[in-house]
């Protein structure tokens, strides 16, 4: 059976998205691949594929729990039943039965915590790994938007897996990032695959404001004018469920979406913008992993991103249907000092770091008498195993200056003249070919396009319980 | 039935001698000796343990406006209503508590999953996220829906006139059907979030997650009456055969071996006065209980002559009077059913 034809049998895609069949294709070779995509381009078939063909398992080390719980989501619901996570909601009832046929499972999801406890590292050593995948491989290196210190404890399980074949996936990587997970996963000569970032169909805006009052009359005019579907992203829960309020006010259809809803509200919310009940969502960034609608035509971002990276992510939901989508940033004065100590704030404060060391790294009672908080905790408790006070100060430090830079790229892009499609791909190390004609507010941009996208209109939601479950149940 | 009319009517017959947190544990469905009796003493059955998830914040808010709508009056220790409070009627509710104690949303995420999967399967749509991620509420369902053979157009048509049928025959208003129907959710329409809900009916999310408590109860004991063979199946193991704590169960079996309290405190590694809250429990289900080995014919009836006639069902005030009678002994006489003794 060729690729394709797999393809089809497994997915019902009849052909592959851009990179994917090169990086598959290096996998199944046996070959160390590094594959950077964008989100939305099918990262995870690159290892869901080649695990129909590989001998043994396929371990997964994914360091966010909502997008391992996605992910294995995705693959029951595609009919897969090897699979098994292996994360704190491990129900302790199931552990032993898991625990005892982990070689039989073809999907191991696992978080980086978990990888290095002894029990499972023993448990690891019996059986065998095909593939190890590093999702989300950017969250390997120190200088990355969301640096997770026991990512760099894979190494620790090379030698136990025997050194596994290694597939690194991530959407945003620099050069720099690139060349930290080569280090620290032991690869020689992988493969490198490099997705073109620039995404010609989306065209960039900034819009500048005295206060936040302006934006919000901005906003409330922009509803009008550009119809969706779109996202409106938020920096918090409250302000999420206030711009919706707003939207509302104005007659257009919204939801809000942040990660302290429950459960079926947010299936609902997911289902109302997939189903075009709602034309826009108002979320947190809490939204968008596992949503996959192609005709996103708006993302706005209310407040100033904390970084180009998730910037971009973010951004990139809109135009995956490849027509034109517009991403509109609005900037008051002010919001870079906000900015600022966003960022800073998870970094480690001398005092925390002494506090850890004078209580050692088992001394999690410094979290919960709130002297220490948990991300400081774990990353001063990682360097701690590898270096001295002084060192592990200097390194925080290092830390502060890679967070500072990360900030000053936000300013940049927000006080910059020139072309910002350049801009935000040449933060990726990687250089503009083919400027559109639509490019960014700098270069001026052709709103009409924009003007002329229509939002279906939703079909008449039943006004009684049984019209609604004769919609519901049209049998 | 609003939230803050919920609260008035638990608070009404507790008015002055039980705290203002008492409802709280109530409708949360707290397990406590004092929670439990008070069910009986003040036949407060209909609303334990509608609100398993009760936010105390949510809680304290209600209590906030209640004070400054004028229903309570400051009091450090007790509850103490004003007249408004007094006056205020209290509509009728198909609430059934500590029948169902909040197994309802065990038969509504059933339902709501079943309910999903027949609406993408029927239009040939096999591959949906599903509503309900709790893996044993799936596999219950796996196994409900290949028993009914759900794949057969003919079944699902039988389930939704179920579905038409029974709720149709609910003795509750259509607002409340209304609700029921919008937190479901099929392939062409989606169901909507609690502050939607409430929004569109300018209620709080309170008040609109009560109805749905109130509607489901209504639909349950509606669906046990007429029993509808596809959706009587979504009954199992919802209703508890007995009313009991499953505690009190382990109590009443050893009692009726012959131990004495204190030998059962001492089997079980309880305290005694713990093993007394299963006897009260044991009292207030038990319309023929016989309260002989803990008291007599005449200091029961001595407790509740004088429970009448001060009005009040606070221990302390009775003891006074009754300086004989243990406090465990009016707890008891208190709880027990009237007209049957």
């Amino acid at each position: 059976m060729n690729l394709e034809e797999l393809l089809y049998s497994t997915y019902g895609f009849s052909s592959f998205r851009p990179g994917q069949k090169e990086i598959i294709e290096k996998v199944i070779a046996g070959e160390d691949v590094i594959a950077l995509l964008p989100t939305g381009m099918g990262k995870s078939i690159c290892y869901q594929l080649p695990a129909k063909i590989l001998p043994d398992s396929v371990l997964i080390v994914s360091p966010l729990l909502s997008l391992m719980q996605d992910q294995v989501a995705q693959l029951k619901k595609m009919g897969e039943k090897s699979v098994v996570a292996i994360n704190s909601f491990l129900k302790p009832e199931d552990k032993d039965r898991v625990m005892n046929n982990l070689g039989s499972y073809k999907f191991i999801f696992i978080s980086p915590e978990m990888l290095v406890q002894p029990f499972i590292k023993k448990k690891l050593q019996e059986i065998r790994v095909s593939l190890l995948v590093a999702d989300e491989a950017h969250c390997i290196s120190q200088w990355g938007f969301d640096f997770r210190p026991d990512y760099l404890r894979i190494s620790e399980v090379l030698p136990i897996l025997k050194f596994p074949q290694v597939l690194a996936l991530t959407a945003t990587a620099t050069d720099k990032v690139t060349n930290e997970i080569k280090e620290y996963l032991a690869l020689i000569k992988p493969y490198v695959y490099c997705h073109p970032m620039d995404r010609k169909n989306i065209v960039y805006d900034i819009k500048k404001f005295e206060d936040n009052r302006e934006k919000l009359e901005f906003l409330r005019a922009f509803i009008q004018k550009f119809k969706g579907p779109g996202i409106i992203y938020a920096g918090t829960r409250k302000k999420s469920q206030e711009l919706s309020m707003l939207l509302t006010e104005q007659g257009i259809s919204s939801a809000y979406y942040h990660g302290g809803m429950e459960h079926q509200d947010r299936v609902f919310v997911q289902q109302q913008f997939q189903n075009e009940e709602v034309e826009w969502i108002c979320s947190t960034n809490a939204f968008g992993m596992g949503v996959h609608i192609p005709n996103i035509r708006q993302v706005i971002h209310f407040q100033v991103p904390t970084s180009i990276e998730g910037y971009v992510q973010e951004v990139g939901r809109a135009g995956r249907d490849g027509l034109p989508a517009l991403a509109t940033l609005l900037y008051a004065q002010g919001d870079e000092a906000l900015l600022e100590s966003l960022v800073m704030d998870d970094l480690p404060t001398k005092h925390e770091i002494a506090a850890v060391f004078n209580g050692g790294s088992s001394a999690t009672h410094l979290i919960d008498q709130g002297i220490v908080r948990e991300t400081a905790f774990r990353v001063i408790a990682y360097w701690m195993t590898k270096l001295p006070l002084a060192g592990v100060t200097s390194q925080i430090e290092q830390l502060r200056i890679g967070k500072r830079q990360q900030a000053s790229k936000i300013r940049e892009l927000i006080t910059r003249d020139g072309c910002l499609r350049s801009y935000i791909i040449s933060c990726f190390d990687q250089q503009l070919i083919n400027k559109p004609d639509n490019c960014c507010v700098n270069d001026g941009i052709e709103y009409g396009v924009f003007e002329a996208f229509s939002y279906s209109e939703k079909k008449p939601i039943p006004l009684d319980w049984q019209g609604r479950l004769s919609v519901i149940l049209p049998i | 039935m609003l939230f803050s009319e919920l609260i008035l009517a638990i608070m009404k017959p507790l008015n002055r001698q039980r705290t203002i947190s008492s409802p709280y544990h109530l409708i949360k469905g707290k397990k406590s000796g004092q929670t439990i009796q008070d069910i009986g003493y003040f036949g407060l059955y209909p609303y334990f343990g509608i609100f398993p998830k009760l936010d105390k914040k949510a809680y304290d808010q209600v209590i906030k406006s209640l004070f400054s709508q004028g229903y309570l009056l400051a009091n450090e220790q007790v509850i103490e209503l004003t007249e408004k409070a007094i006056n205020t009627s209290i509509s009728d509710t198909p609430l059934n508590g500590w029948k169902y104690r909040g197994n309802e949303i065990l038969f509504f995420n059933r339902l709501s999953l079943i309910v999903q999967t027949l609406s993408h399967m029927s239009q040939s749509v096999k591959i949906f996220d599903p509503i309900v991620n709790n893996e044993e509420i799936q596999m219950w369902v796996k196994k409900y829906l290949q028993q009914i053979q759900f794949r057969d157009l003919a079944v699902v048509q039988a389930f939704k006139k179920e579905l038409f049928t029974t709720l149709a025959d609910s003795a509750i208003s259509e607002t409340h059907k209304m609700i029921l129907t919008e937190r479901l959710t099929g392939l062409a329409l989606s169901g909507l979030t609690w502050q939607q809900i409430a929004t569109s009916k300018k209620l709080s999310v309170l008040d609109v997650q009560l109805m749905t408590v109130e509607a489901l109860h209504s639909w349950m004991a509606e669906i046990e009456k007429s029993k509808p063979p596809l959706l009587l199946g979504l009954m199992e193991g919802v209703i508890q055969q007995s009313s009991l704590t499953a505690t009190a169960q382990r109590t009443e079996k050893l009692f009726e071996r012959g131990f004495t309290l204190e030998q059962i405190a001492s089997l079980r590694q309880l305290k005694t006065s713990t093993i007394e809250d299963h006897v009260v429990e044991l009292a207030m289900n038990d319309p023929y209980f016989n309260f002989k080995s803990f008291m007599s014919q005449e200091l029961y009836k001595a407790i509740i002559i004088e429970s009448k006639s001060q009005q009040s069902k606070r221990l302390r005030d009775i003891k006074e009077h009754l300086p004989d009678a243990s406090y465990f002994q009016i707890r008891l006489a208190l709880s027990i059913k009237e007209e049957n003794q």
